[in-house]
């Protein structure tokens, strides 16, 4: 109660501060203002209360974990999502957005890690495709022209003419951001620009964003790497759990400031797991590498125990995971199953071996969301359910998944009802039953409470711990740390599809493993 | 409302058609004195059985989210080969095996492109559907072939009469031979994994599907007095057993799962790629028979023999509510499908409409059988909650959109 | 080099190996078959060209967006006769009438077509597949089976395809491939240089990007439906006046043939990439081999299989190699620029 007091006090000040900027017309006025925005998904409270100002010649960098809001925030600003409350600010005129179309009119533009260009046209159009009132008829000399003097402005050297295909992804970013500018945009977005990018590409990136700065472009840059947060932007806005943490001017804020901002989360909420008895090697791997995702990995994964993997969103965690099930599989390296060199080319082939791998998204790639609970859980060894001529024994089949009901205790009316309808915390139970099912002695779980409630998540935890105790060797891609830290015996630290160390649960905490994952303490390795 | 909720099988699409199929012959009966005549009811499944036989394996096709627009070549080059192989002097054994060695080859072209070059089905069998159909215009370029021996033709053409009560005691028979099959194959299993053998009982889904089945069966045995060609009964064979592959096999469940998410097939280990390739395989196969048959009937093949069928293939299996997309439809609903289609046929012929006519009332029927539920989808998602009579769906759907924001 | 790769890009390099084709396949029948290089078989070829080609470039419209138009056979065959029916009912319609009565009719029946595809998210496959055969129904029905025989047509319409507008070095040209080459020329500056054109390459190259990028692709996908109806009415206008007797089984399977050109000139049938010219030239490849195969005597027969395999050949240069090369273009390109910028900056 009293935090939303001072919420209110610091809100009216905020007002205060803001009128009064007005009226002088002295300090800067903000482009764009996000004052009091709030936005809930049904009972998950997505941003509350958040004020922020973005300023002309300013790079504002987001800070935080995945999770934290920042998504929210970004599609509010481009009016694909609408706030439930607060008020949207642009050059001091409060405005509703509807559409994106509309915040573009309004200059707000917005690029993403994943650029969304046109392969068969060339790079002038991309630029140029969105504008309206171009006419009937399309100028090309002019048009290739104006792409030049875009592209001039952002000082790169690109052929206008060229196809946007085949084009490296840096480059279609570059084309993006043309695009943007050459429609007078003011508030530029720019979420995880460099997720995927080389350093020298990042480089090119940054003297970019200078010179939109110079011109007076606000650029509200998003991104995961802290040193280049502080490279880049003059201001640092923290997020946490749908909360503005802290925002400060670059020089007020040091490294593990920022750090222990992004983390401070009660470590109590976790269910906390025992240190189990580690037995032999089931699974090891030795310098693993697929070109351009992931290079010398290296681990041993013994029998009962729990392996973290921790990183960020994109640093090739489950790449790897991908590469031991066979799905895709690596170019180098070696995988050892019992100490015997073994060659994992399809998933079938892991599926023999008792490796079960359950996916990232399990919407797509886990489940069959039309077909019953029971066909699910029974998929990947279909032919033990299936008597000589081939024909399903429901009797069996329904027993299956009557026993992982209980088990798993997953609340549903009847097994025979389309996982489709089920919950997410009920829908990743059922693709943890499905691959219990195949009993495995390898289980590599990809983000196995993502997007599920709090009850589910700690009845998965719980679980996650009793498979362990029977023995079987368990891998956990999590991006949420308190979980990987409360999980694990070992964790490994992927940042940009290299292994930046093996860490012990007992002397490891989540500055230390954040740091690892972003890059900024060079710690030794630790072999286990 | 209330009705639908207690008994939701009202909502199937399967039922809408059987209410279909009793219009349409209700209508036929009105309009014809002729439909009860029982030649006319042989004639139903006589005309069109080739067809018939390709519409087995097109469901399937389709439900594993592909579609096959060359079956219709495929058709016309077999029996091409065949009249090709006959007229060069051939056995007709062996210009039998031709044929269907012809056939195997367009399937393992087909299925080749589009399971292990990742083409979309589309182009391939549209690019199979011109070039098959040329390769039996190489064979018989503008000649017509015939004279096949009278125990090919009689196959097609010579009414096989059995008896009601003969009928009905090889339906019996058969019944309890495969339930035998069946509980003998389950009691193998059970003794070897050491498990309790206990008599099955068939789940209400399987009532449903023999009360259905015993009631096709009865219509047609009572109006016919079981005077149906040869070809016909060895329609109603395999009938059975594709209703059997697709709805009780885990052949039939890779269908399915690889129809409607062909990723999540791959990360369960299925063999994606081989399951494609034996369904091209299996249509083209199914074709070539089909096509054997198409001769057998006809008695003399040019080269455009069969030619525009995939129409009505196509429609039937869309109209039996299979979804274009893949993933859905029951052979249940291809059975109807087939008798609505088959019955509306004889119907528009029997008031002597033109040919072209009746076809293009199966193009509007295509057509409608997709855009009806696009429809119904788009109205539901207007209707007030109340009025779907569906909540527990939708709230639990609503949830989980909410649920896949917040993870993006 | 470098001039080179300038003017051409890789979509014209396929363009141009289409013309190496062409020219390859006309010097193989000059040498297989005697007096091939005559005005007679250039006629013949130039009047089959003009009704595939004015019906291809819309069928390249609607192929841009990832769509399929398979009813263009039976549009035509419609068109053809009712405007024959017209024609023989009323001798004084004169030829601006006679040609707005049959882009009107076409336009209708495309119009249906894009309303179901782009409005009730119906596959295009279906629902032409379904109009193929209404279209069809409707032109029996109208007909009442009977034919349009050619001496019931006023005498404009008959002497219309052997009229000369221009004549040189012993070849003419005549009304109907001009029609066709007018055609050809709107819709390749259509393409090129209107907003609708580049739109359709932007909704078919991805339809993604397209809805983020504001673009009204329904609206766009209807009209490119219209267009290939009217167009496909064009072409019954055309068929009418060459062949005159016009049957219930008019343009029968014309689709077919319209399809594989299409894509034997290189638009990619997933949408996105190609141009009318290209179409212009898969037609002439096509139409050339078909007649010059009849002229041989060897075997017609042949066409069909070979339209199958043309089309499985380019669908299968433009998924491996066409990447590939696409690949390696970017890859100079891109080897190009950062020299270049490595000058700069010493």
């Amino acid at each position: 109660m009293q935090s939303i007091n001072l919420h209110v006090i610091l809100c009216a000040i905020n007002d205060f501060y803001f009128e009064l900027a007005w009226i002088m017309d002295s300090l800067p006025q903000p482009v764009l203002q996000m004052h009091n925005i709030s936005k809930s998904f049904g009972a998950t409270v997505a941003l509350s209360n958040v004020s922020m100002s973005l300023y002309p010649g300013e790079v504002h960098a987001l800070v935080g974990e995945n999770g934290a809001g920042k998504s929210t925030l970004i599609k509010i600003m481009t009016g694909i999502y609408q706030p439930d409350s607060g008020d949207i600010i642009i050059n001091g005129n409060p405005t509703r957005l509807h559409s994106s179309a509309q915040a573009q009119a309004h200059g707000i533009a917005a690029i993403y890690q994943e650029p969304l260009v046109f392969p068969d046209l060339n790079i002038a159009e991309n630029i140029f495709i969105s504008h309206r009132r171009r006419g009937f008829l399309v100028n090309w000399g002019k048009m290739y022209r104006d792409a030049k003097k875009v592209l001039k402005r952002l000082d790169v050297d690109l052929d206008v003419r060229a196809q946007a295909r085949g084009l490296p992804l840096a480059a279609q970013q570059t084309v993006e951001i043309a695009k943007a500018i050459s429609m007078d945009v003011r508030v530029l977005i720019m979420d995880e620009p460099t997720a995927s990018l080389s350093a020298h590409e990042v480089t090119q990136l940054f003297k970019i964003v200078r010179n939109l700065r110079a011109e007076g472009v606000a650029v509200l840059f998003i991104s995961h790497r802290l040193e280049e947060v502080f490279e880049i932007a003059d201001r640092i806005t923290i997020f946490r759990d749908g909360e503005l943490i802290s925002s400060r001017p670059t020089h007020e804020v040091t490294r593990e400031d920022a750090i222990r901002d992004m983390v401070g989360r009660p470590m109590g909420k976790v269910f906390q797991r025992q240190p189990s008895e580690v037995e032999n090697v089931v699974l090891s791997v030795r310098d693993l590498s697929h070109r351009g995702k992931f290079e010398g990995i290296s681990f041993d994964l013994h029998a009962g125990e729990v392996l973290g993997f921790a990183g960020l969103i994109g640093s090739g965690r489950t790449d790897i995971a991908l590469a031991t099930f066979g799905i895709e599989p690596a170019h180098d390296g070696q995988i050892y199953f019992d100490n015997k060199p073994v060659n994992i080319q399809s998933p079938r082939q892991a599926i023999k071996m008792r490796i079960a791998y359950l996916p990232e998204d399990r919407r797509q790639h886990g489940l069959v969301l039309p077909m019953s609970i029971a066909a699910n859980i029974t998929l990947p060894i279909m032919q033990d359910y299936a008597n000589a001529l081939g024909i399903v024994q429901n009797e069996k089949e329904r027993q299956t998944a009557q026993d992982y009901r209980e088990k798993l205790s997953i609340r549903t009316p009847s097994i025979d009802l389309p996982v489709r309808k089920l919950s997410g915390g009920n829908q990743q139970k059922v693709v943890l039953s499905k691959w219990l099912n195949t009993v495995p002695r390898v289980l590599i779980l990809d983000e196995p409470t993502r997007g599920i409630d709090v009850g589910a998540k700690e009845e998965v935890h719980r679980l996650i711990d009793q498979l362990a105790k029977q023995g079987i060797a368990i891998m956990l891609i999590s991006s949420d740390l308190p979980e990987v830290l409360a999980m694990s015996d070992r964790i490994v630290v992927i940042r940009e599809g290299r292994q930046m160390g093996i860490f012990d649960r007992a002397t490891a905490d989540q500055e230390q493993i954040m740091g690892a994952a972003m890059g900024q303490l060079e710690m030794e390795r630790d072999h286990a | 409302m209330k009705l639908l909720e207690r008994y939701p099988w009202l909502r199937r699409w399967e039922t809408l058609l059987f209410v279909i199929l009793c219009a349409a012959v209700f209508i036929n009966i009105s309009l014809s004195e002729h439909y009860f005549n029982i030649d006319n009811l042989a004639n139903i499944f006589h005309l069109s059985i080739e067809k018939a036989f390709v519409v087995l394996v097109m469901a399937l096709v389709i439900i594993n989210g592909e579609i096959d627009l060359s079956v219709a070549s495929v058709m016309g080059l077999s029996a091409s080969v065949l009249a090709y192989e006959f007229e060069k002097g051939a056995s007709l054994e062996s210009a039998i095996s031709y044929a269907m060695l012809a056939g195997l080859a367009c399937g393992l072209a087909n299925g080749f492109f589009v399971a292990y070059l990742n083409i979309p089905s589309l182009v391939v069998t549209l690019a199979g559907l011109i070039a098959y159909r040329g390769a039996a215009r190489i064979l018989l370029e503008d000649r017509s072939v015939g004279n096949f021996p009278e125990w090919f033709t009689s196959f097609a053409l010579d009414d096989v009469y059995v008896s009601i009560p003969t009928l009905l005691f090889v339906l019996v028979g058969l019944i309890l031979i495969g339930t035998l099959v069946y509980q003998f194959t389950n009691l193998r299993q059970a003794v070897e994994e050491g498990a309790a053998f206990r008599f099955r009982k068939p789940g209400p889904v399987g009532l449903v599907l023999i009360t259905v089945l015993a009631a096709v069966l009865v219509y047609m045995l009572a109006l016919s007095s079981g005077a149906f060609e040869a070809t016909t009964y060895v329609f109603a064979v395999l009938y059975l057993i594709s209703l059997g592959i697709l709805q009780f096999t885990n052949f039939g469940r890779y269908i399915y799962v690889i129809g409607n998410n062909r990723a999540g097939a791959e990360y369960a280990g299925l063999r994606v790629k081989q399951v494609k390739m034996t369904i091209f395989v299996m249509s083209a196969l199914m074709a070539a028979f089909a096509g054997l048959m198409y001769a057998a009937r006809v008695g003399n093949i040019r080269a455009n023999a069969a030619e525009g069928f995939e129409l009505d293939i196509i429609t039937i299996v869309l109209l039996g509510g299979v979804s274009i997309f893949g993933g859905t439809g029951t052979m249940v609903g291809v059975g109807l499908s087939l008798l609505v289609v088959l019955n509306l046929r004889n119907g528009m012929s029997l008031r002597n409409i033109n040919d072209n006519t009746r076809a293009s009332v199966i193009g509007a029927l295509l057509i409608l059988s997709v855009l009806i539920p696009n429809w119904a989808q788009t109205i539901q998602r207007f209707l007030p909650r109340t009025l779907s009579g569906d909540n527990l769906t939708l709230d639990l759907e609503n949830k989980e959109a909410r649920e896949s924001t917040e993870t993006a | 080099m470098r001039r080179v790769r300038y003017f051409i890009r890789v979509q014209q390099l396929r363009e141009i190996s289409l013309l190496l084709i062409l020219a390859a396949v006309i010097y193989f029948f000059g040498r297989e078959i005697e007096d091939y290089y005559t005005a007679r078989m250039y006629n013949r070829i130039a009047t089959q060209v003009a009704l595939i080609a004015v019906i291809a470039v819309g069928q390249t419209l609607v192929v841009l967006t990832r769509n399929i138009d398979l009813s263009v056979g039976s549009i035509v065959g419609f068109t053809a006769f009712y405007l024959g029916d017209q024609l023989s009912k009323n001798p004084n319609i004169d030829l601006e009438t006679a040609v707005a009565i049959a882009v009107g009719v076409g336009a209708t029946m495309g119009l249906v077509n894009g309303l179901i595809v782009a409005y009730g998210r119906v596959p295009s496959i279906v629902v032409t597949l379904g109009t193929l055969a209404i279209y069809r129904g409707l032109l029996v029905e109208y007909s009442g089976s009977q034919s349009i025989q050619f001496r019931q047509l006023p005498d404009w319409i008959k002497t219309l395809p052997s009229e000369v507008l221009y004549e040189n070095f012993g070849l003419d040209l005549r009304p109907l491939p001009a029609i066709a080459i007018g055609v050809m020329l709107v819709f390749q500056v259509v393409l090129l240089y209107t907003i609708f054109g580049r739109r359709l390459y932007a909704i078919g190259s991805s339809p993604e990007a397209a809805e983020l990028a504001g673009i009204p692709s329904r609206r766009m996908i209807m009209l490119a439906f219209v267009i290939s109806g009217a167009l496909s009415g064009l072409g019954g206008f055309m068929y009418l006046a060459r062949i005159g007797t016009i049957t219930t089984d008019a343009a029968r399977g014309l689709e077919l043939q319209v399809v594989a050109a299409v894509v034997v000139g290189g638009v990619n049938i997933f949408g996105g990439s190609g141009t009318v010219f290209g179409a212009f030239i898969g037609v002439i490849l096509i139409s050339t081999i078909e007649l010059s195969l009849i002229r041989m005597q060897i075997n017609e027969f042949w066409k069909d299989a070979l339209l199958g395999a043309f089309i499985m050949v380019a669908v299968l240069i433009d998924t491996f190699i066409m990447g590939w090369l696409r690949a390696l273009w970017s890859r100079t390109e891109l080897r190009r620029a950062s020299s270049v910028q490595k000058v700069q900056s010493i």
